[in-house]
């Protein structure tokens, strides 16, 4: 732990601690307003904040707490009600504290003025009738460890109004329980007192909560109770062992028993050494601590990493890659079966090191959904609407560099939609919708892409003010027909805003540009949907990975380049007729669907005539396809992309760089570019 | 590091562009190559044509001479690639350079190094941070990092 | 031989500051996150003095004076409680449960050390 001694540092850490579970408590809270835990978790942390705040010179921030902590003090007590603006306050004043903590001069005492006002005009507001519970709540945690817990009961406890159940239940609480009863001392029926307890339980209790938290569930019957609690450890093992440490068997009964061959359990219970029930609780407790070793196994097995190292094992996979290959293009010219036969094993194995290696840089989704739960909630409050968060997915795990790269055109996205998808709460009404918007994140695998949505129940897109505005800035001529797709691409184009009114949130026209590009960055594509008076979905589709893709080399000129097989659609022949018909426009005819395409050699200026049956490769971007006319289309290619450096920022139509198999360096394609560039090629386009 | 009037020396390598002799400190010097397969950029500058592979990175090659408006001089025997490591935009970044020949590593003092002439100058006097003599030969003190950030 | 202190605080640096005030002055202190905690670590006595947090987790500070009042072990032995003046209401109710003196925070170093002179003798 921690090895600061100085209590000042401590406080600043306890109270950062603090905070982070007064936010997450006050979150919670507004879904859940009955919940006494998370009132007394939030009570708490504001009364220690205080407390402490008050010992080690935070006047400010003691001060500052110490009404908040009031009107929590009169909710745990049930005057108070947790409505959606006291905790709207607690948040604000959450904040608030931590500036305060952070320095004098790090909060606006404006502001915290304005919080302690509402605070207190809410906290003389009536009382709202609700009944005080004692309050419990979670303690501190520490290590797993298997307690074997051994109880029983006077016998006239159960006269005495003690029921052992809610112990039960109790230690069940604190983590995976194995309860037997114990029944030996059970007499014949026509001795058996029916109100007597002749029961004894053994617990097999796997927790992180402290040997004080198990002893408190029995405090109260302490007196009356006969308990044992011991730590098991994980040393769980051979039957025997189990019942010589329970002190049921003893050793040389064991070892001599043991020595036959038959099960040791049966003969253990024949020779009379251990009752039956003794035997069934030790199997319990071995079956207890094997499931919880293994259970543990998954939740400790993991061990941090700086991402640096991680970093540097992905690129040295890389090279890995990159040398395989090479392997690869040399053994195809080889007879050696041997040769070869080692060369495949090396390729299986380099492949399998580069899938776990890309797992281990993977994280869940959900790291990056959690931050939308506070963006939401104070960003429909500011603008007066009521908005739900739902959120699904969240395990899908991705890149954590793409992770990382996503949040900010998430952020874009959403505030969007709340501020121009969702409606306020009259509107909704006034179109027959309930009063509360729905937010709704969602997260999916797709292949070796990941699916993000973002969907609102809103009022949907404006085609019509799309419309105009995209006539307004030249990007269409007006009464051009345009399908709706391409009307709602526009929204991308920078410049564009369709707020009529421009607020504080968006609305200023960047947002969705930012977003586009952020995307591309990520070598991913973003796609809308919206119907009219329902909503609107923005999918942004991504890779798995930013290191490695599977990619398509080929050939232009005397120059290989590397297109990344996601994108590819099919390649086909160039026929004459399309290659001759040099006039007018470069399309093509796939199964009826008119593809405009380009011809590589020359948009890279290659001096060298063109293989006489030129290719074309059909690759798409965002719901769009381009044709790519290639000398020739070479294969597969495992592709570790290098990124280009900033001499080369002025280059568009590739994304990055690979090294082949012979060493020499291949450019990847941007298609997403190319794919904007063969489809403008066409209309008038902007000059940029 | 500009010119200082100290008596410190320090190391440099030497090189030939178009018949003129430049050096680059040799702390920035990684390593020194013979010509290896080069991969043209499309559309790239003319100053940044290419891209080598330099033990597993992809690194761009540069062409100073294009910088200088020297005459482009055709690959012979004698020319290298000077690996150089410099801060660029704020990232360290590692660039190939094309030299007719490589001499030597020299030890020039900076004394000896003198501003460049304001006027008389063949080239962008900002392109050159000092000109120094090496027994009867001018040696130009490209000002590297300058000319790539000027792009 | 040094008097033994128990400290109960779910405040850690309260705790810290607790034990660097007392423990400078040359008793032993055993710390406690929360009642059960307390009892844990000390139910079985060998205490001289208890000082102990109201509002705590599993086992707020009433609770703890209450089940240290059961134990023969803490008869005679003085628990003070640290309470601040919003818990006023607390204050009667602690001495019902069988507390023998408070202490208001925030408090100076000097002064919890002289109130716990003045208890101890």
């Amino acid at each position: 732990m921690a090895a600061a001694t100085d209590p000042h540092q401590i406080f600043l850490e306890e109270a950062a601690e603090l905070l982070i579970q007064l936010e997450a408590a006050l979150l919670s809270l507004e879904a859940a307003p009955d919940d006494r835990e998370l009132i007394a978790t939030a009570f708490r942390a504001l009364h220690t904040i205080k407390g402490s705040g008050a010992m080690f010179g935070f006047d400010a921030v003691a001060e500052f707490t110490h009404q908040l902590e009031s009107a929590f003090d009169r909710v745990r007590n049930g005057q108070l009600a947790p409505s959606a603006e006291l905790i709207g306050i607690a948040l604000a004043a959450k904040d608030h504290i931590r500036d305060l903590i952070g320095g004098p001069d790090a909060a606006d005492p404006a502001a915290g003025a304005d919080l302690l006002c509402r605070v207190s005009q809410l906290v003389g507001a009536p009382a709202a009738p609700s009944q005080a519970a004692p309050v419990a709540a979670e303690g501190r945690r520490e290590a797993m460890v298997t307690w074997r817990i051994r109880f029983g009961l006077a016998a006239d406890s159960l006269e005495r109004g003690i029921n052992p159940l809610p112990l039960l239940d109790e230690l069940r609480s604190f983590g995976p329980c194995t309860v037997l009863a114990l029944t030996d001392a059970v007499p014949p029926l026509a001795e058996l007192d029916p109100v007597a307890c002749y029961l004894r339980w053994d617990v097999m209790l796997t927790t992180d909560h402290p040997r004080g938290d198990i002893e408190g569930v029995f405090i109260f019957v302490a007196d009356e109770c006969e308990l044992q609690l011991e730590a098991v450890g994980d040393a769980g093992g051979r039957l025997g062992d189990i019942l010589v440490r329970r002190g049921d068997a003893h050793p040389e009964t064991v070892e001599t028993i043991a020595a036959g061959r038959e099960r040791l359990g049966t003969l253990l219970v024949r020779e009379g050494v251990v009752g039956e029930p003794q035997l069934r609780s030790a199997l319990a407790e071995q079956k207890h601590v094997r499931e919880a070793a293994g259970s543990q196994a998954a939740a400790i097995g993991s061990v941090r990493v700086p991402a640096e190292r991680l970093d540097n094992l992905m690129d040295q996979v890389g090279e890995l890659v990159i040398a395989q290959a090479r392997l690869k293009q040399l053994v195809a010219a080889c007879d050696d079966g041997h040769i070869k036969a080692v060369a495949e094993e090396i390729e299986r194995l380099s492949n399998g090191l580069r899938d776990t290696t890309m797992g281990i840089r993977t994280v869940p989704i959900g790291s990056l959904f959690d931050r939308f739960r506070r963006l939401v909630r104070d960003l429909s409050h500011d603008l007066g609407k009521n908005v739900r968060l739902t959120m699904s997915g969240e395990e899908t795990e991705l890149d954590k560099t793409v992770i990382e790269r996503l949040n900010d055109p998430l952020v874009h996205i959403v505030r969007n939609s709340l501020d121009h998808g969702i409606e306020d709460p009259d509107a909704r009404e006034l179109a027959g919708k309930p009063r509360q918007g729905c937010l709704q994140l969602s997260a999916a695998h797709s292949g070796a892409q990941v699916l993000v949505k973002v969907r609102d129940d809103g009022r949907g897109l404006d085609r019509d003010r799309l419309r105009a505005k995209a006539e307004e800035m030249g990007l269409l001529v007006p009464g051009a027909p345009i399908t709706d797709a391409e009307l709602l691409q526009t929204i991308f184009h920078p410049g564009l805003s369709t707020a009529a009114q421009v607020t504080s949130v968006s609305g200023r026209g960047v947002g969705m540009d930012v977003v586009k590009r952020a995307v591309d960055g990520l070598r991913g594509s973003i796609e809308v949907a919206s119907v009219p008076g329902e909503g609107t979905e923005i999918a942004l589709t991504l890779p798995l990975t930013l290191a490695i893709i599977d990619g398509l080399l080929v050939r232009v000129g005397n120059g290989r380049y590397v297109i990344p097989l996601s994108a590819v659609e099919e390649c086909v022949e160039l026929s004459t007729a399309d290659d001759l018909r040099h006039t007018g426009r470069n399309f093509l005819s796939i199964r009826g669907d008119l593809v405009p395409f380009i011809r590589l050699r020359q948009t890279f200026r290659s001096p060298l005539p063109a293989d006489p049956y030129q290719k074309v490769v059909i690759v798409a971007a965002a719901e769009r396809r381009v044709g790519l006319v290639v000398d020739q289309v070479i294969g597969d290619h495992q592709t570790v992309i290098k990124s280009l450096s900033r001499l080369h920022a002025d280059v568009a139509n590739f994304s990055g760089a690979t090294i082949l198999g012979d060493g020499t360096v291949a450019l990847i394609l941007d298609v997403g570019h190319l794919v904007a560039e063969g489809q403008a090629a066409e209309p008038p386009r902007q000059a940029s | 590091m500009p010119p200082a009037s100290g008596n410190r020396s320090f190391e440099a390598l030497t090189f030939a562009l178009s018949g003129e002799i430049f050096a680059v400190d040799a702390y920035m010097v990684r390593e020194i190559l013979d010509i290896i397969p080069v991969t043209e950029v499309p559309g790239a500058q003319d100053f940044v044509p290419g891209l080598i592979n330099v033990r597993g990175r992809v690194v761009p090659l540069a062409d100073l001479r294009v910088k200088f408006g020297m005459e482009v001089a055709a690959i012979s025997p004698d020319t290298r690639i000077v690996v150089v490591e410099m801060e660029l935009f704020g990232e360290a970044t590692i660039v190939g350079l094309l030299a007719d020949k490589v001499y030597e590593v020299a030890e020039l003092t900076e004394a000896a190094i003198e501003d460049p002439p304001a006027i008389g100058m063949k080239w962008r006097p900002d392109f050159i941070k000092g000109v120094g003599k090496h027994g009867n030969d001018f040696i130009f003190i490209p000002a590297i990092e300058h000319i790539f950030a000027a792009g | 031989m040094s008097k033994t202190i128990l400290s109960v605080d779910d405040s850690a640096s309260m705790r810290q500051m607790v034990k660097l005030t007392l423990g400078g002055a040359g008793y032993e202190v055993i710390e406690a996150s929360d009642g059960s905690d307390a009892l844990a670590k000390a139910g079985g006595g060998g205490v001289h003095m208890v000082l102990t947090d109201l509002n705590m987790p599993n086992m707020d500070g009433l609770s703890l004076i209450r089940e240290l009042r059961k134990l023969p072990a803490y008869k005679g032995v003085p628990i003070i409680f640290l309470t601040t003046e919003s818990d006023g209401g607390k204050k009667s109710e602690a001495k019902a449960a069988g507390a023998t003196a408070w202490i208001v925070k925030p408090f100076q170093q000097q002064q919890l050390l002289d109130v716990v002179r003045k208890v101890l003798g």
